[in-house]
């Protein structure tokens, strides 16, 4: 506990502590927040989308983009259901068989970066019509409905207020965590965000890094696509359609950086809570639900606007005719140099 | 230390021309496809060339084109708008609020639209520009400011009671040609950019700058101000599209603009505007509109599945960028 408070970096406390601020007022103002039903829906709801913000800040950390984790969450939700309902497969089959194939997408968008260089926004956006495609394609927009009763009986679970479904999401967070503090791979990933050029000329295997990065992304889309499921009851085409927000606000508001190179995990967690305070508290107030939308977005960009000042300083982030180089832009596709062959 | 910066802005940009024989191939290539999907759908789909079907793939290229030059004139300077969608939905709202619930005329209510779609693009612009903060997160958070707004202030209401006068536009036959006025409104806009980007300092400005922003800050170029340019036709362009979708669809509905954001990009990647900016092709967008229009049509009426053409699409956005890096790399190694 004292490591993790150490190491905290300072967005990560700064929205520790908003989060508390947001909670204590959500108590005070509205009763039925401490309800043990409302913390329950709250944390489930979080539970699945910190996993997809966590799918974006994998691929951040190499300095790329993931727009397709909503389309694999929802093409692995629906193969995951469509396995269990039309072909009776056993479920621990037919789930391993949606994780998988999460993973292989995110691999495959990973191997096409680096082989084609193309700049990973484009080419995520066009994989994710592909896999929304052939989802739909499959589905023709119709759910699979009665998926087996243990599945959404899972996604329906609590111990008191704590729903079941966080225990995944816990797991793989510390996962992640021990993944890019204890191992090589992790380390490298690290590396290769933060410099790709450095990382190739000093040997890192950068393929096999981004590739990961991208594995992982995919990995991380199908378990919040199956939680989602398994929440819903149903294999629901339209899974995952709007996780596009979500997924940047997380590691952006949690101070991650576009270029690449920082993996803020807490910051992350912490961004997703505050969303998930905000979306909680409008409900509970009956606002118009469309507010959510416009405070996510307003949230990006305050979160932004706060990395820059934190950058630069204040005085410089309004100046118009800065010298200062722009920190958050970088070519987009810079040819990584070989190594040179006398250097083997 | 300006010279060399502006010889190293120049180099860049005639680097990027030198590609001008390939890219006369390239659209070449994309207008010999198009022709062969056009034979092809003639042949076997039934009521391809029927006028009823012309008119309606006429108009849908149209407002594709309209989106896509929405995307491509940030594309030029090396940005990109993710609000295209959020701005062309907003706009189209408050048009459809004008006209119906305060009854301004139809040319006021569309003038106000385009007013509002450029200074949201400003908008934009001067985040991207005052922060230094990478257009995509920008324009990420202002659609959904925007977006957000809009379905506050509306109540995801829909206007359904617009003025024929206005509808004239996307839905009457211009001298019994299956032709919508609104394709010839975007011809003229393409003329317009086409003159923009070959013929004034303005369009050169803003190759330069999507060439390499640094060196072009450092010849001196006002990159603020171009910038802003850039944002705000972007903006403008994408409420224009926004008019031409509520003229259309008979209805100002808040889905509008809300699958925009794959055909925005696939009509410039297609037509060979550089993603990475500091090179666009007008006529390409335009053929690459028509080419996304033409197959929509065909496979609709061959009752292909219309999820299949979202892979389809995507699979074409694929193949563009791929071509575009195989025709940069090529075109690289021959200057």
């Amino acid at each position: 506990m004292v490591a993790i408070w150490r190491r905290m970096s300072g967005v990560a406390l700064g929205l520790l502590i908003v989060d508390l601020a947001g909670a204590l007022l959500l108590t005070v103002v509205t009763p039925s927040f401490t309800s043990t039903y409302n913390l329950f829906i709250t944390g489930r709801d979080f539970s699945i989308l910190l996993l997809v913000a966590l799918a974006q800040m994998i691929v951040l950390a190499v300095g790329q983009m993931n727009l397709s984790i909503g389309a694999i969450g929802g093409l692995v939700a629906i193969v995951e259901s469509g396995l269990m309902v039309s072909y009776d497969t056993p479920v621990v089959i037919a789930i391993a068989c949606g994780l998988v194939l999460g993973a292989a997408c995110g691999a495959v968008n990973g191997l096409l970066i680096h082989w084609t260089k193309v700049n990973s926004f484009i080419l995520t956006l066009g994989t994710s019509y592909v896999f929304a495609g052939v989802n739909l394609g499959i589905t023709h927009a119709t759910p699979f409905y009665h998926i087996p009763g243990a599945v959404a009986s899972f996604g329906q679970a609590r111990i008191g207020a704590f729903p079941e479904i966080a225990i995944v999401t816990i797991v793989l967070a510390v996962a992640l965590a021990v993944f890019l503090r204890q191992t090589v791979l992790g380390r490298q990933l690290l590396a290769v965000g933060g410099n790709p050029v450095a990382a190739a000329l000093s040997g890192l295997p950068v393929r096999r890094v981004i590739v990961t990065a991208h594995g992982i992304s995919g990995f991380f889309g199908a378990v919040a696509g199956t939680l989602l499921m398994a929440q819903l009851g149903e294999g629901q085409p339209t899974i995952g359609v709007t996780w596009i927000l979500p997924s940047f606000a997380g590691p952006i508001i949690g101070g991650a950086v576009l270029a690449g190179g920082s993996a803020p995990l807490l910051g992350t967690v912490f961004a997703m809570v505050l969303v998930s305070l905000i979306s909680d508290g409008l409900i509970l107030v009956n606002a118009n639900p469309y507010w959510v939308q416009f405070f996510v977005g307003a949230l990006i960009l305050g979160g932004v606007l706060l990395g820059r000042v934190r950058a630069v300083g204040l005085r410089d982030v309004f100046r118009l005719k800065s010298t200062a180089p722009p920190v958050t832009d970088r070519p987009a596709e810079e040819p990584v140099p070989r190594r040179p062959a006398e250097q083997k | 230390m300006s010279a060399t910066r502006t010889v190293a802005v120049r180099t860049r940009l005639t680097e990027l021309r030198g590609t001008g024989l390939l890219r006369t191939l390239g659209l070449l290539a994309l207008l010999i496809i198009t022709a062969g999907f056009w034979i092809f759908f003639s042949a076997f789909a039934t009521g391809f060339t029927s006028d009823f079907n012309l008119f309606f793939l006429l108009r849908s290229a149209a407002i594709a084109v309209t989106i896509g030059f929405a995307q491509m004139v940030v594309l030029s300077i090396g940005d990109m708008n993710l609000s295209v969608g959020a701005i062309g939905g907003a706009t189209g709202m408050f048009a459809g609020w004008l006209m119906q619930v305060l009854g301004v005329p139809p040319a006021l209510a569309v003038l106000l639209a385009l007013a509002l779609g450029t200074s949201l693009g400003f908008g934009n612009a001067a985040l991207v520009v005052w922060t230094h903060l990478n257009s995509f997160i920008v324009t990420l958070a202002t659609a959904s400011l925007i977006t957000g707004g809009m379905l506050i202030l509306t109540r995801a209401r829909p206007f359904s009671n617009l003025p024929d006068s206005f509808l004239g536009i996307a839905q009457i036959e211009l001298g019994g040609v299956p032709v919508a006025p609104l394709v010839l409104i975007m011809l003229g806009v393409a003329l317009v950019l086409g003159l923009v980007y070959r013929s004034t300092s303005l369009g050169r400005e803003m190759l330069a700058i999507g060439a390499n922003r640094q060196a072009a800050r450092m010849s001196g170029l006002a990159v603020g101000r171009i910038v802003l340019v850039a944002h705000g036709l972007s903006g403008l362009l994408a409420a224009l599209a926004g008019a031409m979708s509520v003229a259309a669809n008979n209805t100002a509905s808040p889905g509008i603009g809300s699958d925009w954001v794959l055909a925005s990009f696939v009509a410039p990647a297609i037509g060979g505007t550089l993603l990475s900016g500091g090179l666009v092709s007008v006529s390409g967008t335009v053929l690459g509109g028509l080419l996304v229009a033409t197959i929509s049509s065909g496979l609709l009426l061959m009752n292909v599945s219309n999820f299949w053409l979202s892979v389809f699409l995507g699979a074409v956005l694929l193949l563009a960028v791929g071509l575009d890096r195989i025709t940069r790399t090529v075109g690289g190694a021959a200057s």
